[in-house]
């Protein structure tokens, strides 16, 4: 993810008063997230007062498709689209009080498989989509978007990757609109697959983390399939955010010495200011909560604030996205785009298949 | 001629985030957050 995703607010305002313009929207991200969450628990005790076996529909999809019906009917007012644009931030609150609930050992251990399989993913993914964007003759600098935006980090990447390779504006919202679009089809796909296919929670959550693009999209297919399935999904999709800043600052000394970017000077101060800090964030709750920092009560309470700033999360996925604005992009990028994601979600399969033979997961 | 207005140093949203976290987190173990239901 980038190290910074800016809030589309006036630089004019003063800060109490940028602050004051995202209450409207945090509210309503969280009225949609508790909307969701209430209709769970409503739905299950329903069925249980009157015998009834009705299908249990997770929180998290309530929240997004609350969202996603608010979000292309009426649409999202005004008023409210700077707080809705908040949902990141509340992600990376989320995923560093996660931390609390991995003990040092399994991150290492998981983690470590994880960033094995990611390395792997990465670069075949980024010769595979660079291929693929040759064959279908998409600009040079589109095919690198595409190939961030889908091996490593979604929308954040293509930002980042947008201003260390000097690229068209035009060329970063196609590959915007490509990886969001694909997002939003994932989120819902994956899960039914992974059902079909009798994955663990592990392994599931493995593949989720690895194959879908944007972190908020990954952590919520993840959810959907199961809590334990979720806190995978967030692991495996952290090891691929920290690989963000090598295979940016990779681009731009490519672009540099081509001579259409420019020049990479301090390539250590790059690295860090790409390098996403909530990483760190959560492997520093992770620790204190395994040198026992905290009581066993202090990682539920923190545990269930995780799960809060998740749930705005989750209902922010819904409310931004449009399926028209998503249905404006060009054919020949989300083409592009769609056979890529189909190759990786199948590569990354494989590999998390290949891992549970291996007795690694 | 107007003085500049001092300005906050600029942290990153992605900081800001983690700053607020480990606050959160701090004050659960400070007991100020003692049950956080779910």
């Amino acid at each position: 993810m980038a190290d910074s995703v800016a809030l589309p607010q006036p630089r004019t305002l003063s800060l109490p008063s940028r602050v004051f313009a995202l209450i409207p929207g945090v509210l309503l991200l969280a009225l949609v997230g508790y909307a969701g969450k209430f209709l769970e628990q409503f739905i299950a005790r329903y069925g249980k007062s009157h015998h009834l076996v009705l299908p249990n529909i997770e929180y998290v999809l309530w929240a997004i498709l609350i969202g996603l019906v608010i979000s292309n009917t009426i649409g999202v007012p005004a008023a409210f689209r700077a707080g809705v644009a908040t949902y990141e931030f509340w992600l990376k609150i989320g995923i560093v009080l996660l931390g609390a609930r991995f003990l040092v050992g399994d991150v290492l251990r998981l983690g470590g498989v994880s960033l094995g399989l990611v390395i792997i993913e990465i670069a075949l993914s980024l010769i595979f989509m660079t291929v693929l964007g040759r064959t279908f003759k998409l600009r040079p600098k589109l095919i690198t978007l595409l190939a961030v935006g889908s091996s490593i980090c979604g929308v954040s990447a293509i930002i980042a990757t947008q201003g260390a390779i000097d690229a068209d504006e035009e060329d970063s919202s196609y590959a915007i609109a490509a990886i969001l679009a694909l997002g939003a089809i994932s989120l819902f796909l994956f899960p039914v697959i992974g059902h079909g296919l009798h994955l663990s929670d592990r392994g599931y959550g493995l593949w989720a983390g690895l194959a879908v693009d944007n972190t908020a999209e990954a952590s919520a297919a993840g959810a959907l399939y199961s809590d334990a399935a979720g806190k995978v999904a967030v692991l495996a999709k952290t090891c691929r955010n920290a690989m963000i800043g090598f295979v940016v600052l990779a681009y731009a000394i490519y672009w540099a010495g081509k001579g259409q970017a420019a020049k990479v000077q301090n390539k250590a101060a790059f690295l860090w200011n790409k390098f996403p800090k909530f990483v760190l964030g959560f492997l520093l709750i992770s620790v204190l909560a395994s040198i026992g920092f905290f009581t066993r009560p202090q990682i539920t309470a923190i545990g269930n604030l995780s799960r809060w700033a998740f749930l705005l999360t989750f209902a922010g996925v819904g409310l931004r996205t449009n399926l028209r604005e998503l249905g404006k992009q060009g054919a020949r990028p989300f083409l592009v785009g769609a056979i890529g994601e189909i190759a990786i979600a199948s590569l990354t399969l494989g590999l998390v298949y290949g891992a549970s033979k291996l007795s690694l997961l | 001629m107007a003085t500049p207005r001092p300005s906050l140093p600029r942290i990153s949203l992605d900081s800001w985030a983690v700053l607020i976290a480990l606050l959160v987190a701090v004050l659960v173990r400070a007991g100020v957050l003692k049950v956080v239901p779910w």
